[in-house]
């Protein structure tokens, strides 16, 4: 069927209400939905329900830079991530991620970038995931590419962190750490997309885009 | 006589007009002390200011003082809002319908977090002994746009908050040496975990709407607090959110305190006979210049008041600082307009030899 044929059978006025409904859903879920550049969030790997984690202790193992690890707790400040452009590529606050975009993930309290690089990960003997730089500078080797259906990423979509230097997907195979950092899980870069590999925004503080401050334009 | 009745009917028309006025309910343009054409962050920014003021915390000899605050959130609730205050606008308060008004805490608690850390200085120190979550903080980069003018950020935190659960649990589990006695004149020290038991709790996630005021001539590293809207601890209170400015760089100016600093490059010819143009502030409106005498490379324009608002006292500005350098005609002259320029300029050769790196 045509769509003069779809109209003229369905009315143009439904059509027009059902298009009306649609833009105003799109916009609702445009102020509350996006994960925003700017924004600081935990990221959960719904796979092995832990949360993407860093702290101050470092690898004994391969690169000995800060180790990056998932862990059960849900009320961990440690958990938190900020979301941020990649190298002289500032995003604009509160303008949405899309789908494919390069980004660097901050450790929000030590200010070091979710990084990987070519060293063997100390349990499951994949790539090494750390954590590296200072007050959020590190280098190329901190970028990774949101993998996503759909044009941004949705805050309730589960998303792949893609290495945008090495190709590895950041997954979690479920290998666990003894002393001094019992029960937390190995993060590590894999290649190929999988189950483990799947992430999803939890907890965090959203930032909404702002509107222009007022311009006063004289003549 | 005929000047008194029409006295009297004015009179009755005063009347009526001031009775209509109370009946019609209350005048949140005034209570706000904004114009009926003020902004959406006019008054958001007055709703602030106010808030602080007149909070009954902060007016304990005032016994209007919550019926004051009560008619601050209100005025808020309705002049915020495009659909509330058109209406109102219309018809007065009235006019407005009958429906779910959110309670002026919860529209404070959005702008300010929790009641209590802006009276009394800082409750908080005094609870040592309180565990306490972490605190979460967030940077926020503004542009200098937003420094001259102010801006709103919205947030939505999404957060764990403890609830109620059924059955117990333990907590404040800590070590302590426990003696037994093994027998006469025996006895023996062991370490033992000892907990004590609280109600069960379970961490649910919840979500809210914070708004976050970027104030005219904030500075780099100032901090806005959210008491209460960090990370929670499951055996105390939650730790805070904290805003931390980050003002990023611009393309066009350079701040130094609240002066504002940029350059402009001009031709040859501008620079010997002088020019006309504007300056496009931040804000869009433009400063304007005009040179008629012979501007040197690095001469320096002042302009008081076009700088940046200070921060605690918005009325007060500091300067823009215009620095100018002269670009050299690119291509060589041709011998014919070398010829014209020695006539024109008429100059002897100086060729001063000095050293210039010492101050001779």
């Amino acid at each position: 069927m045509g769509f003069i044929q779809v109209v003229h059978e369905y009315g143009l006025t439904k059509l027009v209400f059902v298009l009306l409904c649609v833009l105003l859903q799109s916009e609702a879920s445009y102020e509350l939905n996006y994960v925003t550049c700017g924004s600081v969030v935990k990221l959960l790997n719904t796979r092995h329900n832990v949360r993407l984690h860093s702290h101050d202790v470092k690898y004994g193992s391969g690169s000995g830079q800060q180790s990056v690890t998932g862990v059960e707790s849900a009320d961990d400040a440690n958990s938190y991530w900020r979301i941020r452009g990649k190298p002289n590529h500032a995003c604009q606050r509160g303008a949405p991620i899309k789908c494919g975009q390069a980004i660097r993930l901050t450790h929000m309290s030590t200010g070091r970038n979710l990084h990987s690089h070519h060293f063997v990960s100390p349990l499951s003997g994949n790539q090494e995931v750390s954590a590296f730089g200072e007050s959020g500078e590190g280098d190329d080797l901190d970028v990774w590419a949101v993998q996503c259906s759909g044009t941004y990423w949705e805050r309730d979509d589960g998303v792949r962190f893609k290495h945008s230097a090495t190709d590895v997907f950041l997954s979690i195979t479920g290998e666990q750490y003894g002393h001094p950092i019992r029960g937390q899980k190995e993060v590590h870069g894999m290649q190929g997309a999988s189950s483990n590999s799947q992430w999803k925004t939890v907890e965090g503080v959203f930032i909404k885009p702002s509107n222009e401050p007022l311009r006063h334009d004289e003549l | 006589m005929a000047s008194r009745r029409m006295n009297l009917t004015n009179i009755c028309f005063l009347l009526l007009y001031v009775a209509a006025g109370v009946l019609a309910g209350r005048d949140f343009y005034q209570i706000l002390g904004v114009s009926r054409s003020a902004s959406i962050k006019d008054i958001k920014k007055a709703y602030r200011k106010l808030a602080m003021q007149l909070h009954p915390d902060r007016n304990p000899d005032d016994p209007k003082a919550q019926d004051k605050f009560q008619d601050l959130g209100a005025a808020y609730e309705v002049l915020s809002d495009e659909e509330k205050r058109k209406q109102y606008d219309a018809y007065g308060e009235e006019g407005l319908k009958e429906g779910h008004h959110s309670s002026h805490g919860d529209i404070f608690s959005s702008f300010f977090g929790d009641f209590g850390f802006m009276f009394g200085g800082n409750p908080r120190q005094q609870d040592r002994n309180i565990p306490r979550g972490n605190d979460i903080i967030v940077d926020l980069e503004v542009t200098l746009e937003e420094v001259y003018s102010g801006n709103f950020v919205e947030v939505v935190r999404n957060k764990p908050v403890a609830k109620v659960a059924s059955g117990k649990r333990k907590c404040n589990c800590r070590q302590e040496m426990r003696t037994t006695q093994l027998g006469p004149g025996r006895f023996q020290m062991t370490q033992e975990v000892v907990c004590d038991e609280c109600p069960n709790v379970k961490l649910v996630n919840e979500e809210r709407t914070l708004e976050v005021e970027i104030e005219q001539g904030v500075r780099d590293e100032m901090e806005y607090p959210f008491i209460g809207e960090g990370e929670p601890h499951i055996d105390g209170e939650p730790g805070d959110l904290r805003f931390k400015i980050k003002v990023m760089k611009h393309p066009v100016f350079e701040r130094r305190g609240d002066d504002l600093y940029t350059n402009v490059t001009i031709s040859l010819e501008e620079a010997l006979v002088g020019f006309e143009m504007d300056i496009t502030h931040l804000d869009g409106h433009k400063v304007h210049i005009i040179r008629d005498k012979i501007t040197k490379p690095g001469a320096k324009l002042w302009k008081k008041g076009e700088g940046l608002p200070n921060f605690d006292n918005n009325n007060i500005r500091g300067s823009l600082i215009i620095s100018f350098d002269v670009e050299f005609p690119r291509e060589q002259l041709s011998e014919q307009q070398k010829k014209g320029i020695r006539e024109l300029l008429k100059q002897e050769p100086i060729q001063k030899v000095y050293n210039g790196l010492q101050g001779y």
